[in-house]
């Protein structure tokens, strides 16, 4: 039916471009809600503070490409202060850490506010130009979104599976008594997480702000996207992430091609609401249905 | 002998519910400090507070270091290790992975090498995930970890407990080869294996300690079968 209607080479890209979007904004997520259990209401903001850090470095510089190199590293130290100074005493409390989380981002919603004003921004495309498929003009920053997720994503796998931090890491999200006793210093290795996760969404929020409109709502867009991601995915599995990422951005860019795009965003919620009840596609959700997962340990 | 571990006045517990009331005891090198009692006594307690998993009042010393409220990675640093009872390991991590954790990542491949050669079942397994192993081999993991960074102090809760006779033949020489160069405190409900391996006996009732002295005297008056129950 899509080829019927007319189903060309661009807009495969940009069901690739969506599925990247959808991943991007949801790795750091995986990081926060996935590994460390915190229902992370503040990652849309941590997204935001990456976008405003890089708007406010073209401001003062005219240099975006040093904004988004430096959005990650804020929104990774304001992730990190976060954690270090209030949700690592909220870790056993879910209902608490989500509370705060909440909060959180009210805060830093309203102080960007006060700081930007609610009015529209404009972050300008770092590269500029396009390419040309099947007779369209696309950006050359859409394919940049794409490497840079790859990039990412890659990346993250191999942090966590081939590096001593990562062995850490998965030791610490299983069983942290054990890990602590056995010499991991568990603190470190979660405010760590909770930094690098807030890196991620910086870094998101600073490559998507061109192409959208920047204002204090913007991390509100990503939000349950993201958490649509991590949770379809699997928490705690970055392969059912990915996979959940192309699924979800996938049908979105499709359904948008044959429908409105609000009537495609409710098919798509709906897609994600069915396949976390019937089948979440990878991680600890689909052991624990199958009964594979492990007798809960008790240090 | 000069104490590697001291205790002084411990008194731990869960919440408001005091469980170790003023526990006192002193192990030194090559000692095996056996901490015996019925079920509900307060042993894994003991160890879980040593450890610095539970909070607690009193003082623990290692050699010369108060390590009374350090964190557990910090007890580990100083030469603490912990054998645990539930034979725990981490889901989806490897036996290779385990190991490398237990030594901190310094001296992997002589540390791994140390427990193949040690439990030559573990050598074979260091690619499989620990999960999958069978009990008694997670308890030789368990022990693996303890024995090849060379601890100064050992916590074992019950390392033979569940584990087919068969094996715990092999256990018995491995944790009296690791006792010879460490202060070891094994909670033990055992008898013949708290004769096999102890020195010292300190019987727990109710959170606090009501007998100590020579493993095989109090055996001999029959002082530990008494307070058992057996």
């Amino acid at each position: 039916m899509i080829l019927a209607a007319g189903f060309l080479p661009v807009d495969s890209f940009n069901v690739l471009v969506l599925a990247a979007v959808f991943i991007l904004v949801a790795v750091g997520l995986h990081f926060t809600f996935g590994m460390l259990n915190v229902v992370n209401l503040v990652h849309g903001e941590l997204i935001l503070i990456g976008a405003y850090t890089a708007f406010q470095i073209q401001q003062e510089t005219g240099n975006v490409l040093l904004g988004m190199a430096l959005a990650p590293l804020v929104a990774g130290m304001v992730g990190g202060a976060m954690e270090r100074g209030v949700l690592r005493f909220l870790y056993d409390r879910p209902l608490d850490s989500l509370l705060a989380t909440f909060g959180l981002s009210v805060i830093i919603r309203q102080v960007v506010q006060l700081i930007f004003s609610p009015n529209p921004r404009t972050l300008r495309d770092p590269i500029g130009g396009s390419f040309v498929v099947s007779g369209f003009n696309i950006p050359w920053w859409r394919l940049v979104i794409v490497i840079a997720t790859v990039v990412v994503v890659v990346g993250v796998s191999l942090l966590l599976s081939r590096t001593s931090f990562g062995l850490h890491a998965r030791a610490t999200v299983v069983n942290p008594g054990l890990a602590e006793t056995m010499g991991v210093n568990t603190g470190l290795v979660r405010a760590g997480l909770f930094a690098i996760g807030s890196a991620i969404a910086g870094l998101a929020g600073a490559m998507l702000a061109p192409i959208s409109t920047l204002n204090p709502q913007f991390g509100l867009l990503f939000l349950v996207n993201s958490f649509l991601v991590v949770i379809l995915g699997g928490k705690g599995s970055l392969r059912g992430l990915i996979l959940a990422g192309v699924v979800l951005g996938g049908s979105l860019a499709v359904l948008q091609f044959v429908i409105s795009t609000v009537l495609a965003q409710i098919i798509v919620l709906a897609i994600a609401i069915v396949g976390v009840r019937v089948r979440p596609l990878l991680g600890q959700a689909r052991q624990e249905r199958k009964g594979r997962r492990p007798r809960p340990l008790s240090l | 002998m000069t104490a590697v571990l001291t205790v002084q006045g411990l008194s731990a517990g869960y919440g408001r519910t005091i469980v170790l009331r003023d526990v006192s005891f002193e192990v030194g090198e090559g000692e095996v400090a056996c901490i015996m009692g019925r079920n509900g006594a307060g042993k894994t307690t003991l160890l879980r507070s040593l450890m610095g998993v539970l909070p607690k009042t009193g003082t623990v010393r290692i050699l010369d270091a108060d390590v009374s409220h350090w964190p557990g990675h910090r007890i580990n640093a100083a030469g603490m290790v912990w054998v645990t009872q539930e034979d725990s390991v981490f889901p989806g991590l490897t036996v290779r992975e385990h190991l490398y954790i237990a030594l901190g990542g310094e001296g992997v491949d002589e540390g791994i090498e140390a427990a193949a050669s040690l439990f030559p079942v573990l050598g074979e397994r260091l690619g499989q995930e620990a999960q999958t192993l069978s009990g008694g081999e997670r308890k030789m993991l368990g022990l693996a970890q303890a024995l090849i960074v060379k601890p100064r102090v050992v916590l074992m809760d019950e390392p033979t407990e569940g584990v087919a006779p068969v094996l715990v033949e092999g256990l018995i020489p491995a944790i009296a080869a690791v006792a010879r160069k460490a202060a070891v405190v094994l909670v033990e409900q055992n008898i013949d294996t708290a004769l096999a391996l102890g020195s010292k006996a300190h019987v727990l009732e109710r959170g606090a300690i009501v007998e100590s002295g020579n493993v095989q005297e109090l055996h001999d008056r029959g002082v530990l079968e008494q307070r058992l129950a057996l």
